[in-house]
């Protein structure tokens, strides 16, 4: 009897550390949605960065575990999911769904004092609309990144240029950020065109754009197969002027869908192939995964770093600690320009440093190399 | 001028897409009374078939689309086999298999989701990236191959239903079919074809749109919105008036991106107009049916 009590305190036991073991991190994603070709690449590569954590023992010496949940990028789905994880223990959640489901988290979030992070989304009004002190934006922002197409474009002494973007919700945000930059800029937006999703062509808009003249086109849209189509439209009709492309273009899927047709092309982009962080992490990511890494992948591997530096700086999984630890840190991952670090100071909670973003063009099919860098 | 000819090329090749998702609502439509939704998931699935026969195991194009319009035909008919038999069997109301469609049309899409990547597939011209010019008419290889098919399929559907004895069949089961199934005509058989020609008739819009724009998980509801507004501009009632329909609403979008002094994102409203001006107006369409 008394070995029985023994061994079934030493099970109860046993079972108390399990329960305690894992350290649970929120997870809202998008697995069928208009997101889920951000969203997906994302958590896959939150999923290599958990993994490779707990191989090296995890963190506080527990391990972490993710509870990954889909939200179909719809703010109203995401709000309950947010409530669901935060009843399930998570002391975290890493938000790479749509960015008004992920403004939509935070009045949970908030309200339950759990910190959130994005580490993808770009809107920004994210960090601005709510006075959230449980939530950071580490994906570079949508300013940042027209304000770093146009330093680049700067040398090129433009007058005149067209701008096209498409009718989802973040073109639109995306397309009305670079007009307002380019007007602040002293150049003319001789043309603003959008192509609807769903749209058969993009002639009628091209041609219209043909028909200003301009010195080159930014393209804001932010849906491939649109972009696709505005491409195709540009050669069928034969234009020759540059064209300037939102970070949508640094999605490897161009490589292959859009053959033949990005040739020449700058982008804005966050990944640098020849950082050494990223070297690192690309050779990681092929031997654990078998698959080729993607820029994408890096957002959620820096964003599970991040949580995990928090807690590890916090000491523990104390909610109001591990706030006060994110605020504080400074991290280098694979995002960013060389040598760019997340950092919060001053309160601030946009961690993706301005000058951080890089210009890319395409060679041939290829995504290139690195023209610029920053906002200088 | 030059200019507007261009775009007509253009809008011509969406119209004759629009048109034959039109098509696929009618030959549904018209002998069974039920309206289709998920036409526009049968183009994705045909965009899809040309992923993998064009793209990945690179076929021949009319091997390709001749297999893919096949496995169209088969979902149409298993389509209606699946969710809509059943139903009308059990004598349910009308609503009933427009409904379990809708559901379809979620299955549809969904399996798509979970079967391939998200980003948008390629799928191949019929005739590779190239410009046909024609006196003063210009455009891409593929416009005109699409304008083509477009007019070949209309009038192919024309004389079946104007010409042969089968297609009055059709006509008779459209116009009233208990009658019709008093007359000894087998009513299942003439909903399950109508169900199969839907599917080639949507899969050969999907398929002939895919170079475009992509074989994508999310394309199949705009061409499904696209599609009913052709219908309802060119009326349910004759064949041709889908086309019709088709190439009115085409033209109208593209037009009005093109010349009209509006903010392209206003420019987008336009056929919505059309639609409501239509069914507030006109509700049978241009076209009306014979009597």
């Amino acid at each position: 009897m008394k070995r029985f009590i023994a061994v079934l305190g030493a099970v109860l036991l046993a079972g108390a550390v399990q329960a305690q073991e894992t350290i649970k991190i929120g997870v809202i994603t998008d697995r069928v949605g208009v997101s889920k070709p951000y969203a997906e690449p994302a958590t896959e590569g939150m999923m290599f960065g958990a993994n490779e954590i707990n191989k090296k023992g995890g963190v506080l010496g527990r391990k972490i575990e993710l509870l990954i949940e889909d939200d179909q990028s719809k703010p109203d789905v995401s709000a309950a999911l947010a409530r669901k994880l935060i009843d399930q223990g998570a002391v975290f959640i890493l938000s790479v769904s749509l960015s008004p489901a992920t403004q939509q988290q935070q009045t949970v979030t908030m309200e339950a004092k759990t910190p959130q992070m994005t580490p993808m989304n770009s809107a920004d009004y994210l960090t601005t609309q709510l006075n959230n002190p449980y939530f950071w934006q580490t994906g570079p922002l949508g300013s940042t990144q027209i304000q770093t197409l146009l330093a680049h474009a700067k040398a090129k002494n433009l007058k005149r240029v067209a701008l096209i973007t498409d009718n989802s919700d973040l073109g639109q945000a995306i397309g009305k950020a670079f007009k307002g930059s380019i007007e602040k800029a002293g150049i003319q937006v001789v043309a603003d065109e959008v192509v609807p999703l769903g749209a058969t062509t993009a002639t009628p808009q091209m041609q219209k754009i043909r028909g200003a003249t301009p010195d080159a086109m930014f393209v804001a849209g932010v849906v491939t197969a649109t972009n696709v189509l505005i491409f195709k439209s540009y050669r069928e009709l034969g234009l020759k002027f540059p064209i300037h492309a939102s970070y949508n273009l640094s999605v490897p899927i161009y490589e292959t869908a859009a053959k033949g047709l990005v040739d020449g092309i700058t982008f804005v982009d966050a990944y640098d192939p020849d950082k050494p962080e990223v070297k690192a992490f690309e050779a990681a990511y092929r031997k654990e995964t078998g698959k080729e890494p993607v820029n994408l992948n890096g957002y959620g591997y820096d964003g599970i770093h991040l949580v995990a530096e928090a807690i590890k700086k916090a000491g523990s999984t104390d909610k109001e600690k591990v706030r006060a630890a994110m605020q504080s840190l400074t991290y280098a991952g694979v995002m960013g320009a060389k040598g760019m670090k997340y950092t919060f100071p001053e309160g601030k909670r946009t961690g993706f440093d301005p000058n951080g973003m890089v210009v890319r063009v395409y060679q041939g099919d290829k995504q290139g190399r690195v023209v610029h860098v920053g906002l200088k | 001028m030059q200019d507007f000819l261009e775009l007509a090329v253009g809008a011509a090749a969406s119209g004759c897409i629009y048109g034959l998702i039109a098509l696929a609502y009618l030959l549904v439509l018209r002998p069974t009374g039920i309206i289709n939704f998920a036409v526009g998931e049968w183009a994705m699935l045909a965009a899809f078939g040309g992923f993998l026969t064009l793209t990945r195991y690179e076929w021949p194009y009319p091997v390709g689309m001749a297999v893919v319009l096949l496995f169209l035909f088969v979902v149409g008919w298993a389509t209606e086999r699946v969710a809509v038999r059943p139903l009308v069997e059990k004598g349910a109301p009308i609503l009933a298999p427009i409904l379990a469609l809708l559901g379809m049309l979620v299955v549809f899409r969904e399996s798509i989701s979970v079967s391939f990547p998200p980003d948008p597939m390629p799928v191949p011209y019929a005739f590779g990236i190239g410009r046909l010019e024609w006196g003063l008419l210009g455009g891409t290889y593929q416009s005109f191959f699409i304008i083509a098919v477009t007019l070949a399929v209309f009038i192919g559907v024309w004389y079946f239903f104007e010409r042969t004895v089968a297609g009055k069949v059709f006509q008779a089961v459209a116009i009233h079919r208990r009658a019709a199934a008093l007359m000894g005509i087998n009513l299942s058989r003439v909903t399950a074809l109508s169900f199969g020609a839907g599917g080639v008739a949507a899969g050969l819009g999907g398929l002939l749109v895919a170079p475009n724009v992509s074989a994508h998980y999310l394309m199949g509801v705009p061409l499904a919105i696209q599609g009913f507004s052709a219908l309802v501009i060119g009326g349910v009632g004759r064949v041709e008036g889908a086309l019709l329909g088709g190439m009115v609403l085409a033209f109208a979008e593209q037009l009005t991106v093109r010349y009209a002094p509006i903010p392209s994102g206003y420019a987008q409203g336009v056929p919505l107009l059309f639609l409501m001006i239509f069914l507030l107006v006109r509700p049978s369409g241009l076209l009306k049916a014979k009597a």
